[in-house]
């Protein structure tokens, strides 16, 4: 069935073609409708889900590890102040080892307060030990909520998977979508057989009480390491099983016109739609221009990022994120990736986007003459924020009206 | 690619519209592409909503600056300095506009030397369905009828999206009667295809500098000035106290969500009209039902609006 859906409703979609058992909730914009659709679909006996609304999020993450462990099928939703929230109990309740899925739909970060979108939030959560996989577009939300719950289960991971979508560019606006059919959808997800954490009279057991140490907790922590690194296979198994049933092949990142791209930009979530407008303008001036898109970031794919940007004559990583102190954070994962890679290219840092600030054609031009420049000399630009004049002269007359003198 | 911008105020479905174009552009065999954005949202408020429409993927998200069409819900909002409706649209652009003025004065008020239609949506929109609302289903099948798409493919959009906002089969049978009276002698408009040479300049990007705390954080150094935004141009109706039939019991006092009531010394509730935004909570609560609806004349109220 092909239908116009937002982002919001995709996410809702896949929770209830994933037959769900628990679905604990607290709203907050922009992910409210997501748990507006479920609220509805479950009164009305279309998902046979129990659904609760928690007194905030804290509680929320924590019932939803909870319910986890008790061998329940779990999903929530939250953003930005929310995942802020309960962010303690991410750690916590992956450190016990269930799997959930938890939609994040992307909020930059007060202050100031704001409902528009950047990645600050749900990077935040980057070293919880929850998965993460980023969207793109309507369909790839749907799909990935239900490849997240095939590896968040998978015994070989048992983590929790966060899938984010952008707000507003993605969480209200529609799009086509193919909703699965519910029984393939129900046939790919499969049952949740949780062996090792549940409530059964017949086989006491204790979660998330152990007190350890030194080597004890080193131990564990370790093996939600490797339990995230075996997801790079497992997400490749699912995906493909995806595949053969649906028709979509979802990777560990996404490549658009880079067969023989020289010059690459590397984006995530749905500004990198504007990223593809970009290529496709560029390429038709005779620019060798493509784009990679990360998509899965927990576990970071380091293998897959070094072979797609290996040999590249230059590379500009636009961070929808500012690590206050430090720059764009993908960035220096990436540097990370590349750096034993005898030839790696110029690696040009930029951070935009943030609060959804747009941007614009004119700032992708920009990028793409650094990243001329640095193929040709080798010399690589100081990071950049991209704010362009026009930007810069509103916001001068902005603190004006407000009464606030700028520096000359 | 055909981008369309609509304007309107929170509660005249501009939303709706934009979903009307994209369900029914999509049934039509289209790639399309829908969203709303809002400032801060309340009824009345302006707001805008975008539909895209192509024969192949849609590499673009979020506003469009540069509209082919463009559907004004109010003709107040050609006023407002925040809705600024008309940004972006060339004189090879189309305006589609919900107006009670004649074309001429319109075109003379708006300037656009292109494909003008206006047409007396709210007053079609009151008499068929009885509700403002009705406006998205006007102006969606004008829309529509301007973009070519045809009538099975925007009955049928119109029929889901109304029904996914809880509407019944009366309401949505009146809505599609409605549409067919509003697209009546609308003929296909035709887009050029090719987009204006955009400036092919790299962006010059500004030198942020340490500003320093009073300018460089997010603080409000004046006090309150709400008082001063009027708002009494939104109303479509506007609520009118029958004195004798008022009982002083303050509930419209207390009801009003913007203060715009006011007791004199007898207890007589006073509107200020300047900044009634025409909600009628006051004539939903009255016990005396003794509040009438009246629809707002044209010109009944100017605001000065700031630069």
């Amino acid at each position: 069935m092909r239908k116009m859906l937002t982002g919001n409703s995709a996410a809702a979609w896949g929770a209830r073609l994933a037959d769900v058992d628990y679905v604990p909730a607290f709203p907050i914009t922009p992910q409210t409708e997501i748990i507006e659709a479920l609220a509805g679909w479950c009164a009305a006996g279309d998902m046979a889900a129990r659904f609760v609304s928690l007194d905030s999020e804290h509680s929320m993450l924590t019932a939803a590890g909870a319910a986890a462990a008790s061998g329940a099928r779990v999903f929530t939703a939250t953003s930005s102040q929310g995942l802020l929230y309960g962010i303690e109990v991410l750690y916590t309740a992956a450190g016990w080892r269930v799997p959930f899925v938890l939609v994040n739909v992307s909020r930059a970060l007060a202050s100031p307060i704001t409902l528009e979108p950047d990645h600050n939030d749900v990077l935040a959560a980057r070293d919880s030990g929850c998965l993460q996989i980023h969207a793109e577009t309507c369909q790839e939300v749907l799909d990935s909520v239900l490849i997240g719950y095939r590896i968040a289960e998978d015994r070989r991971v048992l983590l929790p998977v966060i899938v984010n979508l952008d707000g507003f560019t993605l969480s209200f606006t529609r799009e086509p979508v193919d909703i699965p059919d519910a029984g393939a959808a129900r046939a790919y997800v499969g049952t949740y057989d949780p062996g090792h954490a549940v409530i059964r009279a017949g086989r006491p057991m204790a979660q998330g009480v152990a007190v350890l140490g030194g080597a004890g907790y080193s131990f564990f922590r370790y093996q939600m390491a490797i339990a995230a690194d075996n997801a790079l296979a497992v997400h490749e198994e699912a995906a493909t099983a995806f595949a053969e049933r649906f028709g979509r092949r979802w990777g560990l990142v996404d490549e658009y016109r880079m067969e023989d791209a020289e010059l690459v930009l590397v984006m995530s979530n749905s500004f990198a739609t504007k990223g593809r407008a970009a290529v496709d303008l560029l390429r038709a001036e005779g620019v060798p221009l493509g784009l990679l898109r990360l998509r899965v970031i927990r576990p970071f794919p380091r293998d897959a990022i070094r072979r797609a940007l290996a040999g590249r004559r230059a590379v500009a990583v636009l961070d929808q994120n500012l690590s206050i102190g430090s720059g764009g954070i993908t960035v220096a994962e990436i540097a990370h990736a590349l750096y034993a890679e005898s030839s790696r290219p110029p690696l040009l840092s930029y951070c935009g986007g943030l609060g959804g600030k747009e941007i614009s054609e004119a700032e992708f031009r920009h990028v793409v003459d650094d990243l001329r420049r640095a193929a040709v000399t080798g010399e690589v630009p100081p990071p950049r924020l991209l704010y362009t004049e026009g930007e810069a002269a509103q916001m001068a007359a902005l603190l004006r009206v407000a009464g606030k003198e700028t520096p000359r | 690619m055909i981008r369309v911008r609509f304007h309107g105020r929170g509660g005249q479905g501009m939303k709706t519209a934009s979903r009307v174009l994209g369900t029914g552009a999509l049934l039509d065999g289209f790639v399309a592409q829908d969203s709303p954005v809002y400032g801060a949202e309340r009824r009345g408020a302006p707001m805008a909503a975008f539909t895209r429409i192509s024969t192949t993927a849609i590499f673009e998200r979020g506003v469009i600056p540069a509209p082919d069409l463009v559907v004004v819900a109010d003709d107040t909002l050609l006023d407002d300095v925040a809705a600024r409706p008309l940004a972006g649209l060339t004189p090879a652009g189309a305006l589609l506009i919900a107006s009670a003025d004649a074309p001429e004065d319109t075109r003379r008020r708006t300037g656009h030397p292109g494909t003008l239609v206006v047409r007396d949506f709210l007053t079609l929109a009151l008499a068929e369905v009885r509700h403002h609302a009705g406006l998205s289903s006007a102006l969606a099948a004008a829309a529509a009828a301007l973009l070519g798409l045809t009538v099975a493919a925007v009955d049928a959009a119109l029929e889901r999206e109304l029904e996914a906002i809880g509407l019944g089969a009366a309401a949505i049978g009146a809505n599609l009667r409605l549409a067919a009276r509003a697209r009546d002698g609308l003929a296909r408009v035709t887009f050029s295809a090719a987009r204006p040479a955009a400036a092919r300049e790299p962006a010059r990007l500004a030198d942020v500098v340490y500003a320093g705390p009073e300018a460089g954080t997010p603080s409000i150094a004046a006090p309150a000035n709400t008082p001063l935004r009027k708002t009494g141009n939104w109303r479509v109706f506007r609520p009118v106290i029958d004195l004798a039939r008022c009982t002083r019991c303050w509930v419209c006092f207390a009801r009003c969500p913007d203060g715009a009531i006011a007791l004199d010394a007898a207890d007589t509730p006073i509107i200020d009209y300047a900044v009634c935004k025409g909600c009628l909570i006051c004539a939903a609560e009255c016990p005396t039902h003794g509040i009438e609806r009246i629809r707002e004349a044209r010109g009944a109220v100017t605001v000065e609006t700031s630069a």
